[in-house]
């Protein structure tokens, strides 16, 4: 290694180059040596800047029981979806139309239209998540998460809206943290968007 | 050091963790591909901003089909693959807008290499760097020092780190770089 390193000197190196001239398993070696060694000390050369690899890292968002289970998950029932309704006679329409859908648990409504975007096979996703009373639901986390995953996360502005625009099309939970629990809503699946 | 306890799990072991919601072990898949994905976009001849948005967006649809990559066999050409292709993309885009008029977009190089003779020297490097994650410790340690970290230490302070003397970093490295070779020949002779 003293001599790859180009640290031999006198008689050692000299010896060793005559033996290296002859010897073709030790020439190979050198050889085999010095491309390890190359390759390691280059390799520096290809670490991304670091906040690449924090972004990289970032995107990461596991979903996390909390301990205990303080939080609840409640489970939205769907009430109205305009897949399921007839289209209207005569009406013609050119790609898929969005579909909208109003999912309700207890007196929490959330309000969901999904539009896929045929050309780059990605789905826009926007919604509001209304209560029977006065108040909105402003600034709060709503997540789309898929193989246990936090895919996507945003929160609700003033009055409640939220979007998600052009994320890959998936099966996807959509959920909504509220102080009361956790709410659920549904899947979006690759052949319903 | 992070998630050093996965470093030797296989691609497998640490894709399945992920899909469980382990943070940890997303983050030793991004720190053990990051070089490869990097390295393909630096051949490609791309500027580093441009090689770190496309390392981004590797990233991005590594998270998006991890789940079809459950038995991590094919992680590594799978990533060598998607990065070759968005090279190809970006560098289409680059083009395209370079026809279009727009000055501001830098001058794409081709690849200086063709993508045969990139795909094998990547494979290598990657293969190198796993080989890196079996030696022992006390090898490891200082390999990583003495090659993988940034900006890279001096002697004194590896030796420091490692609480060895500073006369010993030499033979310990030629040590270590003669067990990393027996590391690369048993791979090879799998």
């Amino acid at each position: 290694m003293t001599y790859i390193d180009g640290r031999a000197s006198g008689e050692a190196k000299s010896g060793l180059e005559q033996h290296l001239s002859t010897c073709d398993d030790c020439a190979s070696l050198r050889q085999e040596l010095q491309t390890m060694v190359s390759d390691l000390e280059r390799d520096a050369v290809f670490e991304p800047p670091a906040e690449a690899v924090q972004f990289g890292i970032d995107l990461f968002q596991p979903v996390r029981q909390p301990a205990g289970g303080k939080v609840r998950r409640i489970i939205a029932a769907l009430v109205f979806d305009t897949f399921d309704q007839p289209a209207m006679a005569g009406v013609r329409r050119v790609g898929a139309p969005p579909r909208q859908l109003l999912f309700r648990a207890g007196d929490v409504d959330v309000d969901v239209k999904i539009e896929a975007m045929v050309a780059n096979d990605r789905i826009t996703l926007v919604g509001q998540v209304l209560s029977n009373g006065a108040k909105f639901f402003d600034n709060t986390p709503v997540k789309l998460e898929s193989h246990g995953m936090v895919r996507f996360k945003t929160t609700t502005n003033l009055v409640g809206e939220f979007s998600f625009d052009e994320v890959p099309k998936d099966t996807y939970h959509l959920s909504v943290d509220l102080p009361e629990g956790q709410i659920t809503l549904f899947c979006v699946h690759r052949a319903n968007a | 050091v992070v998630a050093a306890t996965y470093t030797q799990y296989k691609d497998a072991e640490i894709v399945s963790l992920c899909l469980e919601g382990d943070a940890h072990a997303w983050e030793t898949l991004i720190h053990r591909y990051k070089r490869l994905i990097f390295s393909i976009a630096t051949r490609f001849g791309f500027a580093p901003a441009d090689a770190s948005d496309i390392f981004q967006s590797i990233c991005v649809q590594l998270i998006e089909h991890l789940h079809e990559l459950k038995t991590g066999e094919r992680l590594s050409s799978w990533l060598m693959t998607m990065t070759t292709r968005q090279c190809l993309r970006f560098r289409s885009i680059q083009t395209r807008d370079e026809d279009d008029g727009n000055l501001s977009v830098a001058d794409p190089v081709d690849p200086k290499e063709n993508l045969e003779a990139i795909r094998l020297r990547v494979e290598r490097e990657q293969m190198l760097r796993r080989c890196v994650d079996d030696l022992p410790d006390r090898c490891r340690g200082l390999i990583r020092l003495l090659y993988f970290v940034s900006p890279l230490p001096t002697y004194e302070e590896i030796a420091s780190k490692l609480e060895i003397p500073v006369s010993s970093v030499g033979p310990n490295r030629a040590r270590c770089i003669e067990k990393l070779r027996e590391i690369v020949l048993a791979r090879h002779v799998e």
